[in-house]
Order: C-alpha cells, then structure tokens, then sequence
C-alpha cells in the first residue's frame, strides 16, 4: 500500500482503511467503551475484548508479514488505532501482546534474539513490556544501570513506570552501558520483580508498573543490538511509536468531543439547550479544531514515517508534542462543558482527562518534543519552500 | 487514497509562483507599505507577464481563452492550485498579492452564479494589454458578520435595479471595473431578498467616496463606496432573474454570498499561512545567524521555532482538506470554515512570537513587523474567528436538531 499512496493531495482514505476504521470503530464502541469502567476497576482487559482484539487481527498491525502480521504502513495503522482508541484509551493500553515492540519486530525481523519469542507465541504473543532508557535520564529517578560483564551485561536498577510492566512475559530495555555505548537486550523470563507501586492517576487497565531488575544477567544471546545499530534501530523504533501513540490520543479526544456534542445538544439550563449559548459552542468548535489539526499532523507524521523522509522523526516529535497538547485540551473541556457530571465517575469525561494526563506523561515531555524539533529544524540548513 | 504530495501541476504553480513572489514581489513589500500603495509601473509590469489574482482559479489564464477539456482538469484539481499559489503569493507579501490585477474576490461569485453571458463579460476583460480589477461588495457600515442584514436597497424599476445605500471596506474597490454588490429588493424579507449585482465602473450614482489607512495591507487599496440612485440594468442582476425566481430551491443572494465563503475563506487561510511562513522563515534565518548556540535563549528559540513550524504544518493540512473537498465536489462549509479560524490566529500568533524572538531591534525596519500589522485582518475578513466558530459548532449540533 506504501508504493501506492498518490502523488496528489488528498485526504480520502483507501478503501481498505476505511473497511479497517469500521470494524476498529464498531468494536470500540460495542465492545469496548461499555466495558471500560469495568477494566478499570478491575486494572485489567476483559478476555474477551482482548480475544475479539485478536480474531479481528487488530493485535497484529505492526508485526511483519514473515511473523503471520499484517504489517500496515503506518497511516493505516493510525487511522485504526484511532478508531479503537475512541472506545476506551485505558482499555487500548492495557492490551497484550508485543505493543510497542511490535515495532522492534517489524525493524528486525529475522533476529535471532525473536526465534524464542515467536515459538512462545504458539498460544498468542507474549506481553512486552519495553523500556526505553537510553534516551533521556529521569530526573525523578537512578538510571537503570548496565555493566558489561564477560559476552554479557548486568543490569540492576529499577524503571519508570511502563505500560503493560505488571502482566509482561517479555521485557525489552533499552539503556547506555558504563561507556555511554546505548544497548537494547531482550529478556526472555520473568528475571525481574513488579513494583506495582500507587497508580491513581488513569490508564488503570494498563498494568503500569516499574520493573525493578537487581544484578541479573544478560547473556550475548540477549543482546538485540549495541553502538550506533542500536542508535539506528530505536530512532525508526521511537518514531513509530510516536505516531501510533499520537493517533490512540486523536482518537480519545474524538470520543471527548462527540460525547460532549451530544451532552450539550441535549442538556438545557436557562430554558435552552446549553448548545445554544456560545460560551458552550465556541468552546466545541475550538475542541473540534483541536482534533483535526492534531489528526491531520499525525497522518502527515505517519506518512513521512512511510515514505523513508529522512524528517520523519522530526515530524513524529511535532504530531506527538501536538496531540499531547491537544488531549489535554480537549479532554479537560469536556469535564468542563459537562459540569459536575463531568466530575462524576457515572459519566466518561472524568476517566477521559485522567487517561489522557496519564497517557501523556507516559510518552515523553511535549515541551521536550517541540525543544529538539526546534534543534533540528536550527540546524537545517537547506532551502525550505518548495518542498 | 491519503496523500500530502503535490501533483506535478501543484509543484510547478507552486514552484512558478513562489519564483515570483521571491523576486519580484518580496523586494518591494517594505516599499509599498511605507508608499501605501503598489507602484503603477509594477503592476503594469506584472500584468503583462499575465499573472493575475483570481480566487476562483489561480490555475492562470481567462475563461475566455480556456477549452472545455482544460476547464475540466483545473476544476478537479482548482481549489487546491488555489490555496497551493495563495499561500505563496501571500508569503511574498499579502498587501501586493491582494493588490495584483484580476477579479479577485469578485471571481467566484460570477463564476459560481453568473450566467454564460456574465462570465464572457466581466471575466473576459482582463487581459495584458491593461491591468484591471475586480471587487466583492458584502459589507455595510452596520453589516459586517450578519451579512443578512445588509441595507442597501435594490429597487426594481423598469429595465433594471435602482441602487441606494453604502459598502466599507471593500477591497480594491476604488480601482476595480466592476464590483459584485449585495443588496436587498425587500428588507422585510430577510435573506430572501438578496440580490447580487455587478455594477460597473463609471456608472451614474456609483462612487468611491474615500480609501481607509489601515494597521497594515498599507499597499492595498480598501475602499468606501457609495450608490445613490445607481441604475443597474437587469444583465447586471448576477445570474439573471431566472436564478432567484424559479422556486424554493434557488439560491438568494445571501446564498450565493454565503457560498463564495466556501471557496474564498480556504484562500484567505492559505494566504495566513502564507504570512506565518515567511515570518517563520525570516526568523529562523536570524536566529541561526545571531543567536547563541546554546544556553536559555538558544532553547526558548528552539521551541518557538518548533511550535511556529507546528502550528503552521497544521493550518496548511486542514487548508489543503477544506480545497480538496471542494475539488472532489463535496460540501465544504464546516471545514473552509474550520481552515480559515485556525490559520487566521495561528498567522498571529505565529507572528508574535517571531517578534519576540526578534527583540526590540525587530522594531527597526525587519519585516516581520510588517507581517504583523499584515496578518491581523486575517482573521476578520472573510468572516471574523468567531463566526467560523460559530459555522463550525452549527454543522456539529446539526445531526441533533439544535440550531446554535
């Protein structure tokens, strides 16, 4: 489908897109967003939203086509996981299987470090959880810290908190050794302990844990990749994550809007609908807004992602940044336009803005993001009109 | 299928016009918002090389000299040539763009609701010989956003309309040889009443009373015209009589009006975005060569650079959607609307934030002031933010019955 996209502008997708956006939305809305609240209380996915996940083949996007995946370019990948997330976004991330290192699969598919992932993906894929920590150190915390030792490495330390982290079979890290050399190494076992720690916050049906590894082992065959292959390989991996996160949070705020539409059209105060004063429909148009720039920079991000753009990192980075600012907006003026019901867990606008600041304290910092595409764009030097 | 690559038609308009806003309009944008007008010779020089502003197709050329088999393909790809030379020219500078020959505004009403008479008279006379202009005659001193309550009167006498009433801030309205003027047969009627006229330069009763000085597009003319018992012949009537009287389902004036939104506020979107770029670009220009390499200052610049581009990728998107829905020749109310609010305050805000990068030394002669003062009215003309606010929020209520 990547070789096929025009040379045209347009904005119409293809009609297997749109036959996946159907099926992807239909389930969102019949199957996952009543059971939302349930997955919550109970901090997991329902089996059986996650079973009919899987038989739709939605668990299998991003996985190469050698793997049995559909390995969907990107945009196609967005547009349906933005239809899934206008369900439920705490129910999206608390799927299992490879998630994020789907993306690592699709990067590297015939590593010999997956061959034990794909025999144990017999019964369906194993949960990953993936830590990225060779990118940027938290200030809140000690780096997990990794020591060569022999053909191996010792890690030791503990993570931020990760989605999937309580439910893993699989964990992936990616960290700096004591050179600063960054490595990405596969464990294959349980070898480390949860810390479930006290989450509140949102995107409870997540399994958000830290992982806490204390002096294990890593052995060579664990190691996926070292140096500048390593560098090579999160940098496509991140940026593609970025989209596919960037386009679960557009479609969050998607359900936010039209669930506030419908509440205000029908809700009255004064003796009108509450639709009618502007205060209420200045504010929908503006969350309106909100949700088509943030989904149009996506799809742009996506695409360039596609197409090999040598600035699709940049542009993952902006959609990103974009779409955290974006959900945030969006859902906190759905509480509000709902009022005291917005506050109320009998109505889904309160979970709504705790997923979404929870989601985007999850995927990095937005100010960080727009800070380093600023970096890029001041080191650009070519001419940028005519592009 | 989704794509954001230009055709190779889009690529050469863009790459043609970009060319001549590079080196013939930028360099005199300073100059002609000091003088307050574009120099005569400029124009006269820019019309003979056959460039025009037409905002029903920036594609070139007139619909005289056009065949029905290249009609076709720009009609399919025209909205998007559009916003696609728009931004461009605007990125040169939008006080000249707005000020080149052609129809301007006027174009879309005659070519959406003029008959094949109409069009072969007023979109045939500009050609290189002389630069002309066209003009669009909505606003009134007491109906700005509400266009439907519009004052001046049109009063049917024999072989025509007699006009009456006043219109503000009408672009290239002193200079144009015909401006296209809403008025009302019957002001009890509301909307109903509207008619669309082309009243010719010259005619009796039709004057210019007097150019404004504006915040910014100082080189381009805006204009106060005043009709008073102005005999308009029924050729005139845009669209003939046969337009407003065949039944329930003709449009009104108010409708034709109403519809040149759709093709006009995705222009005037592009052309925000136009501004912001050229800002933007100024900026990061300077602030590769002046600031420092690192420290608070270089990281603040980073990430206003970062949410300008951002904010400017964004607008273009949802401008580019806007045209090419009409293109497919789906409706496209809700998103021109949407285009144009989002790129006519980004355009702003972009520009403000360029200015404090700037500094107090942007002050002193750097054009991004300009752009400032420029860009404001982009988000006013063509429909003010607020009332594509409120466009947006009544297509959203409209599966629901209310009416906002």
């Amino acid at each position: 489908m990547e070789k096929e996209r025009g040379k045209v502008i347009s904005f119409q997708p293809s009609k297997e897109e749109q036959a996946f956006f159907q099926v992807a939305r239909s389930l969102a809305v019949e199957k996952i967003r009543p059971v939302a609240r349930e997955c919550e209380k109970h901090r997991t996915v329902s089996v059986d939203v996650s079973e009919r996940v899987d038989e739709l083949g939605l668990s299998t996007l991003e996985l190469p086509e050698s793997w049995g995946g559909l390995e969907l370019p990107l945009l196609s990948q967005s547009i349906i996981w933005q239809a899934l997330s206008y369900g439920d976004l705490g129910v999206i991330q608390g799927l299992p299987g490879a998630q994020e290192a789907s993306s690592l699969f699709r990067l590297s598919p015939e590593h010999r470090v997956w061959h034990r992932y794909r025999e144990m993906a017999k019964g369906g894929w194993p949960t990953v959880a993936w830590i990225d920590e060779a990118e940027q150190k938290e200030p809140l915390k000690e780096a997990i810290r990794v020591r060569r030792r022999g053909s191996g490495y010792i890690v030791d330390g503990v993570s931020s908190p990760v989605r999937l982290a309580s439910k893993a079979d699989w964990a992936v890290i990616a960290a700096r050794d004591e050179e600063e050399e960054t490595v990405l190494l596969a464990f294959d076992e349980r070898v480390w302990e949860i810390e479930e720690g006290d989450i509140r916050l949102g995107l409870l049906a997540a399994g958000i844990a830290r992982l806490r590894f204390a002096e294990v082992y890593a052995g060579p065959e664990q190691l996926v990749a070292r140096g500048p292959e390593a560098d090579a390989l999160l940098n496509r991996m991140r940026a593609r994550n970025q989209v596919i996160e960037a386009a679960k949070e557009v479609g969050l705020m998607e359900a936010a809007l039209d669930y506030t539409i419908e509440y205000t059209a029908g809700r009255k105060a004064f003796g009108q609908e509450i639709a009618k004063f502007q205060g209420v429909s200045f504010t929908i148009a503006e969350m309106a807004f909100e949700c088509r720039g943030a989904k149009l920079l996506v799809w742009q991000a996506a695409a360039a992602v596609d197409r090999g753009d040598e600035q699709a990192g940049g542009y993952a980075w902006s959609a990103l940044s974009r779409a955290h600012r974006s959900l945030r907006y969006v859902t906190d003026q759905a509480v509000q336009m709902l009022g005291g019901h917005g506050y109320v867990q009998e109505y889904p606008a309160e979970k709504w803005m705790r997923d979404a600041q929870a989601q985007v304290m999850l995927y990095g910092r937005e100010t960080d993001w727009l800070i380093r595409r600023g970096e890029q764009l001041l080191r650009e030097r070519k001419e940028r009109v005519a592009r | 299928m989704i794509s954001f690559a230009l055709s190779p038609q889009q690529k050469q308009i863009k790459e043609l016009v970009h060319w001549f806003a590079k080196h013939e309009v930028r360099p005199i944008a300073l100059e002609a918002d000091r003088l307050g007008r574009v120099p005569d010779e400029w124009l006269q020089k820019v019309n003979k090389m056959g460039i025009q502003l037409n905002a029903s197709s920036f594609g070139g050329g007139r619909a005289s000299a056009d065949s029905e088999k290249k009609k076709e393909k720009k009609e399919r790809e025209g909205n998007r040539v559009a916003v696609i030379a728009a931004e461009e020219l605007a990125w040169g500078c939008p006080g000249i763009a707005l000020s080149l020959p052609g129809p301007g505004l006027g174009g879309p009403p005659i070519q959406s609701s003029g008959t094949p008479e109409q069009k072969q008279r007023f979109l045939s006379i500009f050609t290189k010989e002389e630069p002309r202009w066209g003009a669009y005659a909505l606003t009134e001193p007491e109906a700005g956003s509400d266009a439907s309550g519009i004052r001046t009167t049109a009063r049917k006498v024999d072989g025509g309309y007699m006009l009456n009433g006043q219109k503000i801030f009408i672009t290239n309205g002193a200079r144009a040889s015909w401006v296209v003027v809403f008025a009302t047969v019957d002001p009890t009627l509301g909307r109903a009443g509207h008619r669309a006229f082309v009243v010719e330069k010259g005619t009796p009763g039709f004057t210019a009373t007097r150019t404004v000085h504006k915040m910014g597009l100082r080189a381009n003319e805006t204009a106060e015209l005043l009709f008073e018992d102005c005999f308009v012949p029924d050729d005139n009537l845009l669209g003939g009589e046969a337009l407003y009287s065949a039944g329930a389902n003709r449009p009104s004036g108010f409708q034709v009006a109403m519809k040149t939104f759709d093709s006009t506020r995705p222009i005037v979107a592009a052309m925000a975005v136009g501004i912001a770029r050229a800002a933007y670009e100024y900026t990061l220009d300077i602030v590769r060569s002046s600031y420092p390499k690192q420290g608070r200052l270089y990281y603040e610049a980073a990430e206003r650079l970062a949410e300008a581009e951002q904010e400017i990728e964004a607008a273009r998107l949802l401008t580019w959607e806007a045209a090419w829905k009409a293109d497919i020749g789906e409706p496209n109310a809700m998103e021109a609307a949407v285009c144009k609010a989002v790129a006519g305050k980004m355009a702003l805000h972009v520009c403000a934030m360029c200015l404090e990068l700037l500094g107090p030394v942007g002050l002193d002669g750097h054009l991004v002031e300009k752009l400032y003062r420029d860009v404001k009215v982009f988000d006013i003309f063509e429909g003010t933010q607020q009332i594509q606010r409120l466009v947006t929020a009544r297509r959203l209520y409209a599966p629901y019955g209310v009416h906002v």
